[in-house]
């Protein structure tokens, strides 16, 4: 049966879409990066590839790092998703990765640090003490064109 | 990205219900493949919806139970990568999940969707939008584009056959002619002639007069010349006919049947070779003094000579053919003492018969098929000065050229239809021109002037349009528009007719409204049991291979009336191989082989124009075929594995091997039956042995296996009892090398043997002009996963 309608969670924030093809409706088609950056102004998440091999629109599905470009929002019923927005306490301050990242100036351009960032948010909380090895693994699937990988290894080293 | 509905199934039976009503709705297993072909828009219709897989409950699991491991099709590469049962007893599929792609990706992906993803071939996946879709071979387009462009990634062992080619589908007969010149390139033509052989028992008559169709939709046309197709049949039918009775034996077993062939044309010879190779008694009755029909007295020697037919039919004879000439059927012999003596009869009678067009002065022109008929009475010099030919298929061309080599000065070929849509062959028509014959096309016949009873010339009439709007013959003419063509003989090359002479008051056929023999279109009989009838004496004029294939049908039919099995002279005479392959290099050349020809003042009308080529020539151009298929690999790392682990996949319907699931077949959907979804993989545990999944790929992580190997091997003392190796990205398929696992089976994992099992590996490499490095890979991986346990 046709999917009408669809409830999840971002940044712990509750949102129920109507699906359809009508203006204003969640298209069945649409991914969830363009949800996020259209519907939901949280243009945090990057688009670059949109094809699922460069992790710049990297967000948190359930624990789980994932590209958004690769997921229909309307197949994220119940789902809690979380992006770069919501990573920082509401009174401004830092996550520690994104702290890390600032420390160790783990960017350079920075198109990708927020997917880099979300992807070693997941990793921290599955593994609060990944070797460096183990970083450099889970972060196979981000790409920075900058070459902004050590300075990033060393800031999840310094935090891990 | 393209609008599709979205739902999510509850089961997955009702997404299989689903997906039989809607054949253009689509699974969602994990996403990362298939929002990609939307995405990108790879193929030319988007699926109307998509139905979501993900949620079915308990579909997810990965135990270990009894000995088998049960992976619900769910299942995400990131757990099946991590999960400690995997990771410990079968290490080949912990690794194969983990090398899929990058984390994020493997985060959503599942085993279900991996196994089924679609190919990964660069030319099949390219964006839409950078430059438009390729629709290849594999997307239901025409062409592999592997085979001329650049192939690093693609098959190293060759391709696979993916749908019907165009030179095959072309030909009236279906003849299999990639196969035949791969037969060719192996060096084998007599397998080529038995391809041949299995839907057209005269190759040597089709390579001289027919039309040859298959080579307009040749693949080569992109890329240069198409392969000269009829050249090189020429060289096999000429081949064939000189092979003694190698394809031309009387049959083993008789049937005890007899049947009557009532005519001798293609229609008829095709029909008895079939009948007798059944084992029936066969007699051909012809009403001319030697057997042949159009082929003996309609197509002029210099295009078909008659020692060829002569020594056809001696080889029918050879066989246990009989055949009885100079009896009219019908005058001579009765239709129903034939039908009373024979368990079956075939009527393929042609058509011989001249029309009446109602034309002024008709009377005074000369039916085309008579002046080719009766061509010697016309050589002392009864041909004029100028001549006309009406008509414009090949029988017009051959009478026109004949005129002209018969000393006629000017010769002009009017046609109703323009040169664009005549039914000649293009190479005819060339043939003509050549010749000097003046060809116009659009023009009608209006009336013949004469001065008494001497033909001065024709008028003829603008002819606007041949057929109208239903494609049905009904001409057009500007009655304004017209000219006279000045002729001293007009001969009509137009509507030939079929001949009922045979038919009586007691004895009838049912006819059509075109007043053809009227056949049941799948078995060739007529409304009397027993009697059938073919060729042209049911379709009208046609051409020489439509009325070989017409026969064959027809001898099919009266097997099946017979109640007699179908059987072939010739077989087990082909090379078989698991692949298709091509000669890289001889793609490339953009130039046909061309036939020798005699010099223009030497051509005559009884000896023949062309000169056949050797098998050197031959062989050179049949290596221009590009065996069109498609080249692309296996993409998936997991069904390498599952194959090797001989893993069993549940369906919604049954179960099958993971080796039937992932090889049996190039695309899933010619294995899985509409609706059919994959639920559940189970492997069985190998106590012992050692499993590995090794993966050559450009970055470490993203990309997919350029070689990859899963290999499971084991070993009791010091020597191997169990090999299953099964290499990825290199073959259309997962490849098993069976050779390899049965060379080491008992043998010592020395540095010899290992050497000796790489070299093994390679033994039947195909590479393409640029992937040639991938043998040293495959070779490099083997050695990698034998010297594991030594």
């Amino acid at each position: 049966m046709k999917t009408t309608q669809v409830s999840f969670t971002v940044n712990g924030r509750e949102y129920t879409m109507s699906v359809g093809s009508l203006f204003g409706q969640l298209l069945p088609n649409e991914l969830l990066i363009d949800t996020l950056r259209e519907r939901l102004g949280l243009t945090g998440s990057k688009i670059a590839c949109k094809d699922g091999a460069c992790g710049c629109c990297t967000v948190i599905i359930d624990g789980d790092a994932v590209p958004s470009c690769d997921v229909l929002t309307v197949d994220c019923e119940g789902r809690s998703i979380l992006t770069i927005e919501g990573l920082a306490a509401p009174d401004g301050t830092l996550d520690v990765v994104q702290q890390a990242f600032v420390d160790y100036n783990a960017f350079q351009c920075g198109f990708c640090t927020p997917g880099i960032i979300m992807t070693t948010r997941a990793l921290l909380d599955k593994n609060p003490h990944p070797t460096r090895a183990e970083a450099q693994e889970a972060l196979a699937g981000n790409f920075c064109r900058c070459i902004s990988h050590y300075h990033v290894l060393d800031a999840i080293e310094s935090i891990a | 990205m393209k609008y599709f509905e979205y739902s999510r199934a509850a089961t997955f039976d009702a997404a299989s219900e689903i997906l039989k009503t809607d054949e253009k709705a689509t699974v969602l297993a994990g996403g990362t493949d298939l929002l990609s072909v939307i995405k990108n828009e790879i193929l030319e219709e988007p699926p109307s919806q998509v139905i979501d897989l993900k949620r079915i409950p308990e579909t997810d699991y990965i135990t270990l139970q009894d000995g088998t491991l049960r992976i619900g099709a769910n299942a995400r590469l990131a757990d099946i990568a991590a999960s400690p049962e995997v990771t410990r007893e079968l290490p080949a599929l912990a690794q194969a999940a983990w090398s899929v792609a990058t984390p994020l990706i493997r985060n959503l992906g599942t085993i279900g969707g991996n196994i089924c993803q679609d190919v990964r071939c660069w030319f099949y996946r390219y964006p839409h939008e950078a430059g438009g879709r390729i629709v290849c071979r594999r997307k239901g387009g025409e062409n592999c584009y592997a085979i001329l462009g650049d192939n690093r990634y693609h098959s190293v062992f060759g391709g696979m056959r993916c749908g019907s080619n165009p030179c095959t589908v072309d030909c009236p007969a279906a003849t299999n002619i990639p196969d035949y010149m791969e037969q060719l390139r192996l060096g084998n033509p007599r397998g080529a002639a038995q391809i041949l052989f299995n839907v057209n028992p005269i190759p040597a008559v089709t390579s001289r007069v027919c039309a040859h169709r298959c080579q307009e939709g040749c693949n080569k046309n992109e890329s240069g010349e198409p392969v000269a197709i009829r050249n090189v049949e020429r060289f096999v039918g000429d081949f064939a006919l000189n092979s003694g009775e190698l394809f031309y034996a009387a049959p083993t077993e008789q049937s005890g049947k007899s049947v009557a062939v009532v005519g001798s044309g293609p229609a008829g010879l095709s029909a008895a070779y079939y009948l007798r190779a059944s084992g029936h008694e066969v007699t051909v009755y012809d009403s001319k003094p030697e057997p042949g029909g159009m082929l003996m007295y309609a197509i002029p020697d210099y295009r078909m000579p008659k020692d060829i037919v002569r020594k056809i039919v001696a080889a029918y004879e050879g066989m246990g053919i009989t055949f009885v000439c100079d009896t009219q059927v019908g005058a001579d012999l009765p239709a129903s003492e034939l039908e009373e003596r024979f368990d079956a009869v075939y009527y393929a009678t042609g058509t011989w018969k001249r029309p009446v067009l109602g034309l002024s002065g008709e009377e005074l022109t000369v039916f085309g098929l008579d002046f080719l008929v009766q061509v010697h009475d016309w050589m002392d010099g009864k041909v004029g000065q100028e001549v006309l030919v009406t008509g414009g298929g090949n029988v017009a061309m051959d009478v026109a050229i004949t005129a002209k080599r018969l000393g006629a000065r000017k010769v002009v070929l009017a046609a109703l239809e323009t040169e664009d849509i005549m039914p000649a062959g293009k190479e005819e028509i060339a043939r003509a021109r050549e010749e000097g014959v003046e060809i116009q096309g659009g023009w009608g016949l209006s009336r013949v002037l004469s001065e008494g009873d001497k033909v001065t010339g024709m008028e003829l009439k603008r002819c606007l349009s041949v057929f109208d709007e239903n494609h049905r013959f009904n001409p057009v003419y500007d009655e304004n528009d017209r000219r006279v063509v000045e002729a001293e003989n007009i001969l009509m090359a137009v509507g030939q007719q079929v001949d009922l002479n045979f038919l009586d008051e007691k004895y009838q056929l049912q006819l059509t409204a075109r007043g053809l023999i009227d056949v049941a279109a799948e078995s060739q009989m007529t409304s009397r049991p027993g009697v059938f009838a073919g060729g042209d004496a049911t379709t009208g004029p046609s051409t020489v291979v439509e009325c070989i294939a017409n026969g064959h049908a027809a001898a099919r039919g009266i097997d099946r009336y017979l109640g007699v099995a179908q059987r072939h002279i010739c077989t087990g005479l082909q090379i078989e191989k698991p692949f298709l392959s091509f000669d890289v290099e001889g793609v490339k050349r953009s130039e046909a082989l061309k036939l020798a020809e005699l010099p223009l003042e030497q051509r005559s009308i009884d000896v023949e124009d062309e000169i056949a080529p050797d098998e050197a020539a031959a062989l050179s151009e049949a290596r221009r075929c590009m065996n069109c298929g498609c080249y692309a690999v296996a993409p998936s790392d997991i069904t390498p594995v599952l194959v090797a682990l001989d893993a069993t996949l549940v369906t919604t319907t049954r179960e099958l091997s993971a080796s039937e699931f992932a090889t049996s077949a190039l695309k899933l959907d010619e294995v899985l039956e509409p609706g059919e979804l994959l639920t559940e993989i189970r492997i069985p545990l190998v106590p012992g042995a050692t499993t590995a999944y090794d993966k050559f790929r450009l970055r470490e992580s993203v990309d997919w296996a350029i070689v990859s190997l899963a290999s499971a091997l084991a070993t009791e003392n010091g020597k191997v009892s169990g090999a299953r190796l099964v290499l990825g990205g290199v073959a259309p398929i997962p490849l098993r090398l069976s050779a390899v696992e049965g060379y080491l089976l008992g043998r010592t994992l020395d540095s010899e043997t290992i050497a000796q099992a790489q070299e093994k590996a390679v033994q039947e490499c195909l590479p393409l002009w640029n992937n040639a490095y991938k043998v040293q890979e495959v070779k490099a991986f083997v050695g990698k996963a034998l010297a594991r346990l030594t």
